[in-house]
Parts: structure tokens; C-alpha cells; sequence
């Protein structure tokens, strides 16, 4: 991620061009380096607040080292909020687009269960980072570690939209559910692992002298969200009702819907995963 | 040298692919160049699909034609966003327009390569026993067909994302981060690729009936998921 690399290059635009031959030499796009151990906040540009929604989704993806560096700020309250909202906003968008496989009343049921249930796996997994990055000898405070996740959040929902397009033609191409099922959860697969990128590098500037704690959180973390999905379910197929009535343990759900994939024909295939 | 036409001396220089120029009109000359890449893959897509529904009759010829380079363009376009946020989050600290220019060039590269083996193309096309009723799915002649058709397009699809690997490593100065951002775009561009042409299918031939531009069940099914069960009645049934 291009940390070190705070402005995209700024190329003229509409301007008369020489031939090759006597043009000067092409200024190079200044190369990206990997998250280096340089302290936060050594590049002025780093030191810029973020005043905007955009201005945080901007930074996400092309400077991390300054959101990491503004959220050990004091009055980092509203760019926490920014990254929330924005969080919430584009899983929703997501959402929908989940929701396009069933329609009708999944294309609002699906938004408000990804969003939450995104926001509460977040949540319920909070504490346990902060013990666990204290442990590990961190200095992160609460608030910096929520305002880490929900960055973290961010560029994963950021990310997600990225793939909408793509889940958008396969939702109106397949009837089945259990292949849109697993092309949805690839898909957060993929942008959950940019996301905790962001937060394992944002660690890496906390002191923390393991990253054990962390890594286990990783796994802890996905864990929650998997199951969240089983939880919340159906989110891709349809339900009469808002909640399930039984609880499961999510591989047990995928194997049932797996096997009976299998042993029914296609017209009765799906109505055991819409219930 | 003016990039709006596909005129040969500047064809050849793009085909070179030369980082230093490639880089110049990443930077400079954007329109232009998006018009150029646009014509190239109408021009030489559109003949490579025209000579591939050539075998079955006119019409499919010209379905064929438009389809392939509609393709391509609405897998530039469906994964722009995603392609231009990789970059950065790979490590290439390119704009979303240049993103969604290289990716364009890639495509243009590929299809010029594709029109060049239009002629070959065609002669294997021509030298395939004609469609007739007794032509089926399974036969022979139409699986080797098939395959020839695709092995091209899987070639110039390769060596259209290789032309671009030294440009992006000049930008990076770093070729693992260039190659790991032409990986991440070939990836995806295949995925999304892959399921639009599974939509707009037919291209060779309809074995359903008469050739129309999309065939009857163009959103019933996914091209993987259609792999992924002949995979499992192989193996399991």
C-alpha cells in the first residue's frame, strides 16, 4: 500500500506533447513502498486533517499512513464518524446489490442485515482486540482501536462495492443460492483481507513487541463474521420471517444446504436454504 | 504522432510498447488515447467475432462481431472501480483513470492481436465441415473449432497484459508490485470476462434454432457454475 506515497501523480492534462524522440524524460510515478516502520506523521501530508467523508475514503486507499496518524489525534471523534458512516453506507450499497438475487422485500432486508450485522460482529469483537493488542504491548487507546475497525470496515465495504458489478451479473444470471452464497463470501473474503492489512499495519506502529495477539484476534474475527451470516440468515435467498427460528452452527448450515443441493432436483433445491 | 487513428506507423508503436512512449500517453494524452484503444478493439475484436460466427451463417457473423468487442468493453467498464482501487492498495499509485487506461490498452493490445489471427482464423473456419443438421454440440469438428478459437483468444489475452508488465514496472520500479497489480487485473478481468460472455453466448453457433444476438437463456446459469457441475458428473457420477 502506497503509505509512503501520500499524493497520486499529478500529470498535465490537455497540453501539446513533443515527439518522442525529443521529449524529456517521462517524470516516473513515484514507486509505492510497503508499510516501512517510519514513524506516523513524518510526511507533512500525513499531518493534513481529514475533513470530509471522501477526503477519508480518498486516504484509505491511497494514504493509510494518514488516517492511521489522524486517528492517534486528539478530536478524532468526527473522522471515526466519517469512517462509520461511510462503512455502513457502502455495505449497504452492497446490500442491495445482494438483495437483487431475491428482490421484493430482500432488497431491504439484505442491506440493514449486511450493515449490522457487519457493525455488531465489529463491535462484539472490540474488547477482545484491546486486550489482546494490550498484551501484546501495545500503547493503542479504546478509541484508536475503534476508529482502527472501522477503518478497517471501511476499505473492506469500499472494496466490496468494487466487486458490486460483478455480484450484480451473477445474481441475475444464477438461481442458485448456494453459488451466490459463496461467490458473496469470496468476495468479502478478498476485501477482508485488504481491510485487516490496514489494521495489522497500523499495529505495527503501536509498539507492540508480538503479533500473536493479533493474529489470533484475525482469526476470532472471521470466525464472528461467518457465523453472523448463518445468524442473520437467509440474506441471500428469502424468509418469512426476519430472524431464523433455529440456531445453527454455520458449517453445519453450509453442509445441510450442500447435501440437499445434491439430493434434490433443481425446482425444490432452494427451498430449504430460503427458510 | 497522432493517436486517434489506427493509422500502421503508430499501430507498430504501440504494439512495441515501448515504456517511455506508453508512459507519455498514459500522462498526456488520455482522450486520445482512450478513442484509439476503443477503435482497436471495435476494429479487431469485431473481426475476430465476425470470422468466428462466420461458420455458422451472415447474421451470426455480424452478432458475433458486435458481441465480442461489447465484451470487452463491459468488462473494462464493470471492473473499473474494483481494478482502479487495487492499484493502490497493491502498491501502484495510479489515478482511476490511468488505471482504467492501462487496463484499456491491455484489451486494445489483445485485440489487435486478435485481429491479426482473423485470417487465420478464418481459414480454419473455412477448412471446418460446413454447419448441417446432422452437426451437434458433441461433434468433432465443432469441438476443434471451438478450441482453436479459444486457444487464440486466451494467447492475445496473455501477451496483451505481458506488453504491459514494463511500463507498470518502470512506475513501481518495483516488477513483483507490477506484477502482482497485472495479476490482480488479469484475474478479475477473466472472472467478469468470462460470465459476460457466458450471457451474450451464442458466438460460434445457437444449436437451439436460428442465430439471434443473445440466445434464448442468456440469464439462466453462470459460466462457472456450468463448469463447476460437469466437473462434479466427471468425477462423482
Amino acid at each position: 500500500m502506497n503509505e509512503n506515497n501520500p499524493t497520486p501523480p499529478q500529470f498535465p492534462q490537455g497540453q501539446p506533447v513533443p515527439p518522442t524522440q525529443s521529449a524529456p524524460p517521462i517524470p516516473p510515478i513515484p514507486p509505492v513502498t510497503s508499510y516501512a516502520p517510519k514513524p506516523l506523521g513524518e510526511n507533512p501530508e500525513e499531518r493534513l486533517p481529514i475533513t470530509s467523508p471522501i477526503q477519508a475514503i480518498e486516504a484509505i486507499l491511497r494514504q493509510p499512513r494518514r488516517v492511521m496518524y489522524q486517528l492517534r489525534q486528539p478530536g478524532a471523534g468526527p473522522l471515526m464518524m466519517y469512517l462509520m458512516v461511510v462503512a455502513i453506507f457502502c455495505a449497504a450499497v452492497y446490500g442491495v446489490v445482494v438483495g437483487t438475487f431475491s428482490m421484493h422485500d430482500q432488497l431491504w432486508i439484505a442491506p440493514v442485515k449486511i450493515a449490522g450485522g457487519l457493525l455488531v460482529s465489529a463491535l462484539i469483537c472490540l474488547p477482545s482486540l484491546y486486550i489482546f493488542t494490550c498484551l501484546s504491548g501495545s500503547q493503542a487507546r479504546l478509541a484508536e482501536i475503534y476508529g482502527l475497525i472501522m477503518g478497517m470496515l471501511m476499505l473492506t465495504t469500499i472494496l466490496l462495492i468494487g466487486f458490486a458489478p460483478v455480484a450484480w451479473l451473477f445474481s441475475q444470471s444464477t438461481e442458485s443460492v448456494n453459488w451466490m452464497g459463496t461467490l458473496h463470501l469470496i468476495f468479502w473474503f478478498i476485501a477482508a483481507l485488504f481491510g485487516l492489512r490496514f489494521l495489522n499495519a497500523a499495529f505495527s506502529h503501536s509498539q507492540a513487541k508480538s503479533n500473536a495477539g493479533f493474529n489470533t484476534w484475525v482469526v476470532i474475527f472471521m470466525l464472528v463474521v461467518v457465523q453472523m451470516t448463518t445468524a442473520l440468515r437467509p440474506i441471500v435467498g428469502t424468509s418469512d420471517k426476519f430472524f431464523p427460528t433455529e440456531k445453527k452452527f454455520f458449517l453445519s448450515y453450509w453442509s445441510d444446504c450442500l447435501r440437499l443441493d445434491s439430493e434434490r432436483p433443481n425446482t425444490e433445491r432452494n427451498d430449504y436454504q430460503r427458510r | 504522432m497522432h493517436v486517434t487513428s489506427l493509422n500502421p506507423r503508430f499501430v507498430s508503436v504501440f504494439l512495441r510498447a515501448e515504456p517511455d512512449a506508453f508512459s507519455e500517453w498514459v500522462i498526456s494524452r488520455q482522450s486520445q488515447l482512450i478513442g484509439f484503444c476503443v477503435l482497436a478493439i471495435v476494429a479487431g475484436a469485431g473481426a475476430y467475432g465476425a470470422v468466428m460466427g462466420s461458420w455458422s451463417c451472415p447474421a451470426q457473423a455480424l452478432y458475433a462481431g458486435i458481441k465480442l468487442p461489447l465484451v470487452i468493453l463491459l468488462t473494462t467498464v464493470g471492473n473499473g472501480l474494483l481494478n482502479g482501487m487495487l492499484a493502490p492498495l497493491l502498491g501502484l499509485n495510479a489515478t482511476f483513470r490511468q488505471s482504467l487506461l492501462v487496463v484499456l490498452m491491455t484489451f486494445a493490445i489483445a485485440s489487435m492481436i486478435l485481429g491479426a489471427l482473423s485470417p487465420i482464423a478464418w481459414f480454419l473456419v473455412w477448412n471446418t465441415p460446413p454447419l448441417t443438421a446432422g452437426t451437434h454440440a458433441t461433434s468433432p469438428e465443432y469441438g476443434l473449432l471451438q478450441l482453436t478459437l479459444a486457444v487464440f483468444v486466451a494467447y492475445a489475452g496473455v501477451v496483451g497484459n505481458l506488453r504491459l508488465l514494463p511500463m507498470l514496472a518502470q512506475w513501481t520500479a518495483n516488477v513483483g508490485v507490477a506484477r502482482r497489480v497485472l495479476f490482480a487485473w488479469l484475474a478479475g478481468n477473466l472472472f467478469l470476462g468470462s460470465q459476460i460472455c457466458w450471457v451474450l453466448r451464442p458466438f460460434i453457433w445457437d444449436p437451439c434454432g436460428p442465430p439471434r444476438f443473445i440466445g434464448r437463456e442468456f440469464l439462466h446459469g453462470s459460466f462457472f457454475e456450468t463448469v463447476f457441475e460437469i466437473v462434479r458428473r466427471l468425477l462423482f457420477q
